[in-house]
């Protein structure tokens, strides 16, 4: 479903040049759900950006659905690929139903997208998938941002996936939420990418979730992947420690000084 | 504690607070400055003649004061506002005695005036009584000053219009989040600072040279000034807009114009809104001056009978427009209200 052949892409200039992600290679099964596991910095994001070409890859390839990725394609491949994002990033002002329609936007005719009537069927499959992440009818019509942190991200699971993905990316999509909150957004990503036998990559920085949820761990640090197997065989001292705490000499607190 | 960690010093965190004199300088310079300029602005004077005048008027000092003369002037012969409309019969074009309009009447009316003649090369004043025919109509004037309101919100509402047709593409072309050439850019948020720089007054003037006397005028005017403020606003608006739902919907593959539409207007689209209220509001309150340089509208009714010292026309103005814009405030209040709460 998804290869990507030793990307690297590096952000800065002279000493500020970071490598956010060094000769990655990675491919991903059709639905399989495989967790990127990592620190904040780690390159997670950046990953993903050069999956779904927000970004261009200094060197190497991506390769989605059998189409290799290149400015002629992107359009065709980001219709492909189905979007959860950290902070929700739901059009707040817009109708919850609306949202999830947002996610058909491509194969809307512009004449019903300027006015955002949208067609019977776009209407219908929305609703199906509201039902699915498990909202109820009386909060379709409702503001997206007047919904709670863990609805908001059930809205945007609808929306990644009303459009049919053969991909799903999701980005840090518990992060923002607590720990029972993120638990069932996450068992509700991973059931209805099962259903729909889409391949998932999704990013973490909770190992427990990583286990629990992943068909596959792919962990990273300072842009590479250190580890990349099943769940069983990864152990916590794969991971490297992003920030170093500087030793500081030990002073007493509260004594006066002479 | 007296001492404070002087270990975190030494590392160059900055503990002790700057020590900042500038501050107290400025404000010396200015005071001084000030100094300056109330001498210059002459300031001190009205502060003497008000003074002045109210020992005339409360104690019983000998002496005049202009101002409170010119206050009296105003409250003396400004009340009560008039409302009727008395009109010279001879002065009205076509007019037929057996026709009249509702609610009318004719009178005689005596007017005496005096008249300067010379006679053996003496200056000689005689007292002339004329009696003229006049058309005497109740309310009248009360007529025909909300007619000019009327005209005058009509500009407001045009100039509103006209603003929001400019301001829309300044606006896009001046957001760096919709438009990738950077020169287009500031070229669009300078024109907006220069429309927004000239006053309404000033570009009335000029419109008024080009287009003549009337609405056209200060319907440009307004439009020009107000797409500055609009624009530029606009601009701002979705400059600060939250990112996130744009960046979801544009890497959904949904092109630039598609991602405007539907993440970026919806959450701008209130404030707009309450911009364009404002702006309105603005027009109307500005609408009202206008016509001191003849681009239409109740300002010229105003200055035509402040001029003539019939303050008893103008007061009726000036509750027009006074009970106008509070309606017009008060109304812009709910709504806004209404759009926010939504």
């Amino acid at each position: 479903m998804l290869k990507i052949n030793n990307v690297s892409v590096t952000f800065g200039k002279g000493e500020d040049r970071v490598e956010a992600v060094s000769g990655v290679s990675l491919s991903v099964a059709p639905g399989e759900f495989c967790v990127l596991l990592g620190h904040s910095g780690a390159g997670k994001s950046t990953l993903l950006k050069l999956i779904n070409g927000q970004l261009a890859p200094d060197t190497g390839s991506v390769e989605v659905g059998g189409t290799l990725l290149s400015k002629r394609t992107r359009p065709a491949i980001q219709h492909t690929i189905g979007m959860v994002h950290q902070r929700f990033d739901l059009v707040t002002r817009l109708s919850v139903l609306d949202n999830v329609v947002l996610g058909r936007l491509p194969w809307v005719p512009w004449h019903r997208a300027l006015l955002r009537r949208w067609d019977r069927s776009d209407r219908v499959e929305a609703c199906r998938w509201l039902e699915r992440v498990g909202l109820e009818p009386s909060q379709a019509k409702r503001q997206a941002g007047k919904l709670s942190g863990g609805q908001q991200q059930r809205v945007a699971i609808a929306r990644a996936f009303v459009r049919d993905p053969k991909l799903v990316l999701a980005d840090e999509p518990v992060a923002s939420l607590d720990p029972v909150t993120g638990r069932a957004v996450l068992e509700l990503l991973r059931e209805a990418s099962r259903e729909r036998g889409a391949a998932v990559l999704c990013s973490l920085h909770q190992p427990d979730f990583a286990r629990e949820f992943g068909d596959r761990i792919v962990s990273m640090t300072g842009g590479k992947i250190e580890y990349d197997g099943p769940p069983e065989a990864w152990s916590p001292n794969h991971q490297g420690v992003a920030v170093k705490p500087k030793p500081r000499a030990a002073e007493p607190v509260g004594v006066e000084h002479e | 504690m007296s001492n404070p960690d002087p270990q975190l010093e030494r590392e160059g965190w900055p503990v002790t607070p700057p020590s900042r004199r500038w501050p107290l300088l400025v404000v010396l310079v200015a005071l001084v400055l000030l100094g300056f300029s109330f001498h210059r602005m002459g300031l001190m004077d009205p502060i003497g003649d008000t003074a002045e005048g109210l020992g005339v008027k409360l104690f019983g000092i000998e002496g005049s004061s202009q101002v409170v003369d010119g206050a009296v002037q105003f409250f003396e012969r400004g009340w009560p506002p008039e409302i009727a409309r008395v009109r010279d019969v001879n002065r009205i074009e076509g007019f037929d005695p057996e026709n009249l309009p509702l609610f009318s009447h004719i009178e005689m009316r005596e007017e005496t005036s005096v008249e300067l003649a010379v006679v053996d090369g003496k200056v000689v004043q005689t007292e002339v009584t004329e009696a003229t025919q006049v058309l005497v109509e109740p309310v009248g004037y009360l007529y025909r000053v909300g007619w000019l309101m009327l005209e005058t919100f009509e500009i407001a509402v045009w100039g509103t219009v006209f603003s929001l047709l400019l301001a829309v593409p300044l606006g896009a072309l001046a957001s760096n989040r919709l438009t990738p050439i950077k020169p287009l850019v500031t070229l669009a948020r300078s024109i907006c600072s220069l429309i927004r720089a000239i006053p309404e007054l000033i570009s009335a003037m000029f419109f008024v040279l080009m287009f003549g006397f009337g609405p056209v005028a200060g319907i440009l005017a307004l439009g020009c000034h107000s797409a500055g403020f609009l624009g530029k606003f606009f601009a701002d608006d979705l400059d600060n807009s939250d990112p996130g739902p744009a960046n979801a919907i544009s890497a959904s593959g949904v092109g630039r114009l598609g991602t405007f539409r539907h993440a970026m207007l919806p959450l701008v689209a209130p404030q707009y809104m309450a911009y364009l209220q404002y702006i309105l509001e603005r027009n109307v309150r500005t609408a009202t001056v206008l016509g001191i340089v003849g681009a239409g509208g109740i300002g010229m009714e105003l200055l035509g009978k402040w001029t003539n010292f019939q303050y008893g026309h103008a007061t009726t103005v000036l509750i027009a427009i006074f009970l106008t814009v509070v309606a017009l405030e008060a109304l812009t209040q709910y709504s806004r209200r209404k759009l926010i709460s939504d």
